[in-house]
């Protein structure tokens, strides 16, 4: 049979029982006798929402049931299957309704059968906020009852709301376990038709939750798909019956996982077969798209930000892996979803316990990830938190990253039974918790055999950081389609706004390109926001009407226009926070930077303080700029004014920190060999002019250069 | 040369926002001027003015308040005569009792204090949490639901609550959200963006941006509101628009100026005198640089600044 054959046959089945129940009670008690659930005031709430229609008397029941027939359109298409399951769960609101007629109580312990409106809006509030992450709709018999339960408390911890519809609920109580709304597991009733107790529940949230207008029956299935987490797990044998119920599901988004594969047909992300009832958990969550919130980390120690600066000494120290004598690394990996099962945990080598105590040895961890939304770029920006992560566990400390680390355990944390799994514990859990937006799985690998580390460290992580610092190298602005804005100091300077672009990242230094986008993608409503690049003003000073656009309103129109590659026309601001401050020195053409560690006077006439006074604030200052000591190599520094050769003074230790990336830029750009060494610094010159006769004795090419001014 | 008038004219309001009910009820927003710029056109229904009530009595008031309250025996009765007094629109209830590390009366006892307040007065009613994250989520989503009817609103959501907070008060049981953020126009905007993304509608949404007693740093105060009306009205920034409304007395009652007994520090004069003077100050100045309401204690900050309300409008 077809799925269109059976989802049609149970609803012409649950049809023909709905009219016969109508036309029953309507002989019993009359066309006038009054039809509703107790408290609430969407009088029957699935049919109100679809329509806009509030049925009162089995009159108006009756002349429903006309419109239902109306849905139930038998084309072998996918809508008509859809149609078809929302008319099912519509007869059975109708049969369920008829159950309450004359203040009936159908429903009797441990059944709950309709849930009323206070109950929506109290149990509303922690699903909005997601303190309840999804609603489980379990239905039928599992093939045991301990499967059963089982299944039921993996969804209780995970603060999930479950209801249970038919047989599950006699295997609950065989195994007397406890139910009720207070501990968020809701027996509904014995009928498949009252599963609709959910469905309203459902629908009323959108209602309530939604401001849904009832009768738009649109609007109504894109709140349930997007705002209701809910699915359904159906127990196989599956009849026709529940095939229809479960298209009508599967119309307002809600995915059915089933265990019966016998003429059911899987429809990608609606309609699943997990043959093992164990798995159900977590291909359901996986199909709702739905992630649990870590509220403890399962480790021995405590985890807080006080531990951060924690010193582990020598004596202490229970035992220390050091990156800088044996092979050790730490590295995030993106993999397909298939690939990774999350919160598994794996230590391979030996333990803490087999390792003498203040001994030295290899670690590598390996936190494999996946997600909808998982990038390589975003590698790098997780695995710099490894640091502050472990850092935070009481009794660790951890220095360095890649692989330069330093781990030691001290003998307080070993004692109270910190082992490497805990390691791993806390890189999930904080990885799940801070990324959540785009790390759907996780999985550690903690190596302790010195031959595992060595491999993933020469052949796995070296590599890959490789191919990271070559594609940061190789990044152009040219070659991204978009840059990014960062707001992040508007607090202290309310009118600045950094544009940043591979080649020019923040001026703290802190925000590379890839770091907005990271931050762009995990807070698309926080500091970093795409800036197109479509609109070409001029391309020698990179002026951009998109940009100025981006500007004018994140500045809440202070800026009007900035160019990107020029320090005297429309230059970009600075707030306060830049490593570096750029000036002019009209002496020699040039250029002169200082960083902010740099305490003595410049050529310039003026220290770092002074010249940081006159040009944070957010105001464009032409001939004075901040910026971070990476673009100091970039070849978009000052390209409108000739590039990096106009630098003429650096202090000593920034020009060192630099040399080999600017030597390297000035040779492709004018073929200078050693361009840093034509740079004069504070123990060459701390005035104009004994730096222009260093200059004019080194044949610095900014002497030859056209004036700035 | 003849003096010229241009009015200043903007395409963009701000969105009003009703609190209470009936006749009293008070409408904040609305405005599409600089704040007092009653020359440039039509300031549509003027700033308001709240008093505060705490759920912890009248033990530490000063004075002229607690002369005011005198035979007030409940929270009740306190509530009613504020709602009386010369120049309130409406009443603030804070239930700083329910702070943890302070009374941590609970939620229940709180809740029942508010119901009481509530139903004494037919004046509009803001209720303000303890100010603890945790507490205040559970607080005033009891409140918001012990208040069914009664319009009010509620301070105040935060950036770690305003799911929970937003969720009660603006979607489950209609009220009003206060949406509060540290002294920076982009918090506060993003504050906005995140609860009306929820579904809180924006005509639901009050914003308190954040505020400090005159001399403690209020000029990151001026400025934030400076920058958010500017943008409000000129850039016609819809997620700008809400009004604002600035909690001043529990700032400016508990700075130095304001706690010194004049035992102590008898060059500075009346202790209640200089308490009223910055109280008075803060939020004259609060309200000229673009807040829609303040909520004030004492009964002559209350009766000053709404009759400078009145003369400016």
């Amino acid at each position: 049979m077809t799925l269109f054959e059976r989802v049609f046959g149970g609803n012409d089945a649950v049809y023909g029982l709905t009219e016969g129940a109508i036309d029953a009670a309507i002989a019993q008690h009359g066309e006038e006798k009054a039809v509703s659930f107790p408290n609430t005031a969407y009088a029957l709430p699935c049919y109100y929402a679809v329509t806009g229609t509030k049925v009162t008397n089995l009159k108006e029941l009756k002349e429903a049931l006309g419109v239902v027939k109306s849905l139930m359109t038998r084309e072998n298409k996918l809508n008509d299957v859809f149609m078809s399951g929302v008319a099912t769960a519509l007869c059975a609101e109708f049969i369920e309704a008829i159950k309450y007629i004359d203040g009936a109580q159908p429903y009797e312990e441990p059944c709950y059968g309709h849930l009323s409106d206070a109950v929506i809006r109290e149990l509303g509030v922690p699903l909005v906020t997601g303190d309840i992450p999804g609603v489980a709709v379990i239905l039928g018999s599992a093939p045991t009852a301990q499967e059963g339960v089982d299944l039921v408390k993996s969804y209780q911890a995970q603060g999930i709301l479950v209801t249970l519809v038919g047989g599950i609920i006699d295997q609950c109580q065989e195994l007397g376990y406890k139910t009720g709304a207070n501990v968020r597991v809701i027996p509904l009733g014995k009928d498949v038709t009252s599963v609709i107790h959910v469905v309203s529940v459902a629908i009323r949230a959108a209602l309530i939750f939604g401001n849904v207008t009832p009768g738009d029956a649109g609007a109504l299935m894109t709140y349930t798909k997007d705002r209701v987490p809910a699915f359904v797990n159906a127990f196989g044998p599956l009849d026709d019956v529940i095939v229809a119920c479960g298209a009508g599901a599967i119309a307002l988004g809600f995915p059915v996982i089933t265990d019966d594969d016998k003429d059911v047909p899987p429809i990608p992300k609606s309609l699943i077969i997990q043959k093992d009832v164990s798995k159900f958990n977590a291909t359901s969550l996986e199909a709702r798209d739905i992630k649990i919130k870590i509220t403890n980390i399962d480790i021995p120690v405590a985890f807080a930000s006080a531990f951060e600066g924690e010193i582990i000494r020598r004596g202490d120290m229970q035992v220390e892996f050091d990156g800088s004598r044996v092979d050790c690394c730490e590295l995030v990996q993106s993999r397909d979803m298939s690939e990774v099962e999350d919160h598994k945990i794996e230590v391979i080598g030996p333990d803490f316990d087999e390792f003498e105590v203040g001994s030295k040895h290899s670690i590598a961890y390996v936190v494999e990830v996946a997600g909808k939304s998982m990038q390589t770029d975003f590698e790098p920006v997780f695995e710099r938190k490894f640091h502050s992560y472990l850092n935070c566990i009481e009794g660790v400390m951890h220095t360095g990253q890649r692989d330069m680390i330093r781990i030691r355990i001290s003998k307080d944390a070993f004692a109270a039974g910190f082992r490497a799994r805990h390691i791993g514990e806390v890189l999930y859990a904080q990885v799940k918790n801070e990324f959540e937006a785009v790390v759907d799985k996780c999985q550690v690998k903690i190596y302790t055999n010195p031959e595992d580390c060595t491999k993933i460290r020469h052949e796995i992580a070296i590599p890959a950081f490789d191919k990271r610092d070559e594609r940061l190298s190789t990044m152009t602005d040219e070659s991204v389609p978009v840059y990014y804005s960062c707001i992040m100091c508007q607090a202290f300077s309310p009118s600045h706004v950094c544009v940043v672009t591979p080649e020019r990242l923040g001026l703290c230094g802190a925000v590379s390109w890839l770091d907005a986008k990271a931050t762009n993608e995990l807070d698309p409503n926080g500091p970093c926001q795409v800036i197109t690049k479509e609109r070409v003003i001029d391309e020698r000073i990179g002026e951009y009407e998109d940009v100025n656009e981006a500007v004018k309103k994140f500045s809440q129109g202070a800026l009007e226009d900035v160019s990107l590659y020029s320090i005297m026309e429309k230059p970009m601001t600075s707030c306060g926070c830049f490593e570096c401050i750029c000036g002019i020195e009209p002496f020699s053409n040039g250029v002169c930077i200082a960083n902010r560690e740099y305490a003595g006077m410049t050529p310039l006439g003026m220290t770092f303080p002074e010249l940081a006074s006159m040009t944070g604030g957010g105001v464009q200052t032409p001939g004075f700029m901040g910026h971070g000591k990476h673009f100091i190599a970039s070849k978009k520094f000052m390209k409108a004014e000739g590039g990096v050769a106009r630098i003429v003074w650096m202090p000593k230790e920034l020009k060192e920190q630099v040399a080999d990336r600017l030597n390297e830029t000035a040779k492709e750009l004018y073929g200078i060999e050693n361009f840093t060494d034509m740079i004069g610094d504070e123990t060459i010159a701390e005035d104009p002019e004994t730096l222009v006769a260093f200059l004019t004795e080194k044949n610095h090419p900014a002497l030859g250069m056209d004036p700035m001014m | 040369m003849p003096f010229n008038r241009k009015p200043q004219k903007f395409n963009a309001a701000i969105k009003t926002v009703e609190i209470g009910t009936g006749d009293k009820k008070v409408t904040l927003g609305g405005e599409n001027v600089f704040p007092f710029y009653a020359f440039d056109g039509e300031i549509a229904n003027g700033p308001k003015v709240g008093v505060e009530i705490s759920d912890l009595g009248l033990e530490n008031e000063v004075p002229g308040v607690k002369a005011y309250y005198e035979g007030a025996a409940s929270i009740g009765e306190v509530a009613k005569k504020a709602a009386e007094m010369e120049g309130a629109d409406f009443v603030c209830l804070r239930l700083e009792g329910g702070d943890p590390n302070g009374a941590n009366k609970s939620v229940e006892e709180l809740v029942a204090a508010a119901k009481e307040v509530a139903d004494a007065i037919d004046a509009p009613l803001v209720v303000e949490g303890c100010k603890n994250v945790e507490k205040d989520s559970e607080l005033l989503a009891k409140v918001a639901e012990a208040l069914q009817g009664k319009n009010v609103l509620l301070l105040s959501a935060r950036e770690e609550n305003y799911k929970a907070v937003g969720a009660a008060a603006g979607l489950a049981y209609d009220q009003k959200v206060g949406a509060e953020s540290a002294v920076d126009i982009n918090l506060a905007k993003q504050l906005n963006v995140v609860t009306t993304q929820l579904g809180v509608k924006p005509e639901s949404i009050v914003m308190n941006v954040g505020s400090a007693s005159v001399g403690y740093g209020y000029e990151y105060v001026v400025s934030t509101l400076d920058r958010i009306k500017a943008a409000a009205l000129s850039q016609d920034d819809k997620m700008l628009q809400m009004p604002i409304i600035t909690p001043v007395a529990s700032e400016t009652w508990g700075v130095k100026e304001a706690m010194a007994e004049e035992e102590d520090a008898p060059e500075w004069g009346s202790r209640e005198e200089r308490g009223i003077s910055m109280e008075i100050q803060t939020a004259a100045a609060s309200l000229a640089a673009g807040s829609d309401a303040v909520i004030l204690k004492h009964p002559q900050s209350v009766a000053t600044i709404s009759k400078m309300i009145q003369a400016l409008v």
